[in-house]
C-alpha cells in the first residue's frame, strides 16, 4: 500500500502549494527590499514602537528610504505616533499604496484601520476556542500585508514586533533568516530578564542580533537640560549582545507620539542625539 | 491531507466542498480508478486550522469555492466605516477602478473605498476612475 509520500500532490486541494505560493509573494513583495529589521523586546511597555519610529525618523533624515511594518496587530500604536491614524489606502495598479509620515515614511498599521475602540477580530468556525488558532491567523495575516502592500524600494523595512519572547521567535522564522534584530530594554532588572530570554532564544536561530538599546535610561530634566536617573541603578547582567545605545526619557517626546509630531524638532536634544547615534550604529551593524 | 482508495491503492481525487455548516466542511473524494465515494467531515477545530492558514479550500476547479474565499480576511474586520449614504449622490466606480480595488485585500477594501468616495466627493466628482486614484494617490504623497 502506498504511504504519503509515494503520493504526489494531494488529491486537488493544493494547500501546501498554496502555502508555498504565499511565501513566493511575500518574496516577490519585499524583493525591492535591502534590510529587513525586526524591533522587539519579549518585554512590553519599553518603547519599542517609540523607538522604532523614531529610529526610522533618525534614518529617514539620513536620506534613506524607510518604511515601518506595525505589526502589533491586536496593540496597533504606529497609526497614531505616526500622524496616519484614518489614512486612505489607495489601489495601485496591482497593489496597495502605503500611507506616509509627513517626512516620507511608509507605514501599515492595523490603526489606521481599525478605531481604538475596536479590538481586532476574526471570523471563526471555532468561536470561543481562539488560543488554538489566532497566532496561525495573524500570521497569515501578516504574509497577506506583504504581500498585497507596495513596499517598493526601500532601504530598510522596520518591524514593530508585540510583546513575548516566544513571539519573538516565531516572527525571525516567518521572517526568515535574512531578518536581523534590535531588541529594546530599560534598566530595570524584570525588563532585562525578559530580553535575556529573548536573546537566548533568537540565538539559537539564524538571524542576526544587531544589539540592544537601553532605552528610559535616565529622565531628561528640561529644566536644568540634565539627565537624571529614572531607575535605581544597580549592576546589571550583560545581555550578551551590543548596546547600541541608550535613549532618555523625555516627556515631550511622549507628547510628540501621542500627536503624531515627528522627532525633527526635537533633534537637537539629548534624545535626538542618542537615536541618531543609534541609528549611524544600527547602519554600521547592517 | 492525502486519501488513498485501499483496494485500488490509488490516491483520491477531491470532488467537491460544501460551505461550512456550524463550523464543519463536507469535503467528498473520490478514487479515479474505481468511482468510490468518501467525504471528509471537518469539526470546527480543524476547518478553523486550515482557514488560518489563509489558503483555499476546494478542488481547483471551483471556481465559486474561489470566488468566495479569495481572501481570507474579507470578513475579518466589521464594516468599520459605512459607504455613504442617505442624502449624498451615490458615486459610480469605472470598470478599470473596480478592478485595481479588486486587487487589494479585502480587509482594506471598504474602507478604501470609502475614503477614495469621500476624495472623489471632495473634488467634485461622482465617478471614481483611474485618474481619481492617481490623483488620491497624488495627494497623499504616495
Amino acid at each position: 500500500m502506498k504511504g504519503y509520500h509515494d503520493i504526489v500532490g494531494d488529491g486537488g486541494s493544493r494547500i501546501l502549494e498554496q502555502v508555498a505560493e504565499q511565501r513566493t509573494r511575500i518574496t516577490d513583495g519585499l524583493a525591492g527590499v535591502r534590510h529587513l529589521v525586526a524591533v522587539g523586546s519579549g518585554k512590553g511597555g519599553v518603547g519599542k514602537s517609540t523607538l522604532t519610529l523614531h529610529l526610522a525618523g533618525a534614518l529617514r533624515a539620513r536620506g534613506l528610504r524607510i518604511a515601518i511594518l506595525d505589526a502589533d496587530f491586536n496593540g496597533p500604536s504606529q497609526a497614531r505616533m505616526a500622524g496616519v491614524e484614518g489614512a486612505l489606502f489607495v489601489p495601485g495598479t496591482h497593489k496597495v499604496s502605503l500611507p506616509r509620515t509627513r517626512d516620507g515614511i511608509a507605514v501599515f498599521s492595523m490603526g489606521a484601520l481599525i478605531p481604538e475602540s475596536q479590538a481586532l477580530e476574526f471570523e471563526s468556525a471555532a468561536h470561543g476556542e481562539s488560543h488554538t488558532w489566532r497566532a496561525t491567523r495573524e500570521f497569515a495575516l501578516l504574509g497577506e500585508i506583504l504581500a498585497s502592500f507596495d513596499w517598493g524600494a526601500l532601504d530598510l523595512l522596520m518591524f514593530d514586533l508585540p510583546p513575548g519572547a516566544e513571539r519573538t521567535v516565531q516572527y525571525a522564522e516567518f521572517l526568515g533568516p535574512g531578518t536581523s534584530f534590535l531588541l529594546v530594554t530599560i534598566p530595570s532588572e524584570v525588563a532585562r530578564g525578559v530580553v535575556t530570554r529573548s536573546v537566548a532564544a533568537l540565538s539559537k536561530g539564524p538571524n542576526r542580533l544587531l544589539g540592544y538599546v537601553e532605552n528610559m535610561s535616565g529622565y531628561y530634566c528640561r529644566d536644568c537640560n540634565a539627565v537624571k536617573p529614572l531607575f535605581v541603578s544597580s549592576e546589571s547582567a550583560a545581555l550578551g549582545i551590543p548596546c547600541l545605545g541608550t535613549v532618555p526619557f523625555d516627556p515631550e517626546l511622549a507628547r510628540h507620539c501621542d500627536l503624531g509630531i515627528p522627532l525633527t524638532a526635537l533633534r537637537e536634544t539629548p534624545v535626538g542625539r542618542a537615536l541618531d547615534l543609534i541609528a549611524q550604529r544600527l547602519l554600521d551593524g547592517l | 491531507m492525502k486519501f488513498l482508495c485501499v483496494p485500488c491503492d490509488t490516491p483520491m481525487k477531491l470532488q467537491t466542498v460544501a460551505p461550512p455548516d456550524r463550523g464543519s466542511l463536507s469535503i467528498v473524494y473520490a478514487c479515479p480508478e474505481c468511482g468510490y465515494e468518501m467525504a471528509m467531515l471537518t469539526n470546527a477545530y480543524e476547518t478553523q486550522a486550515v482557514q488560518s492558514l489563509g489558503v483555499r479550500i476546494g478542488p481547483e476547479s471551483d471556481t465559486k469555492a474561489s470566488d468566495a474565499s479569495a481572501c481570507p480576511f474579507a470578513e475579518m474586520i466589521p464594516a468599520i466605516e459605512g459607504s455613504a449614504v442617505g442624502a449624498e449622490t451615490p458615486i459610480r466606480w469605472t470598470a478599470a477602478a473596480e478592478a485595481r480595488l479588486a486587487n487589494i485585500p479585502g480587509f482594506v477594501r471598504p474602507m478604501a473605498r470609502t475614503g477614495i468616495e469621500r476624495f472623489a466627493r471632495e473634488h467634485g466628482a461622482l465617478e471614481v476612475d483611474e485618474q481619481i486614484l492617481d490623483a488620491a494617490r497624488e495627494f497623499f504623497g504616495m
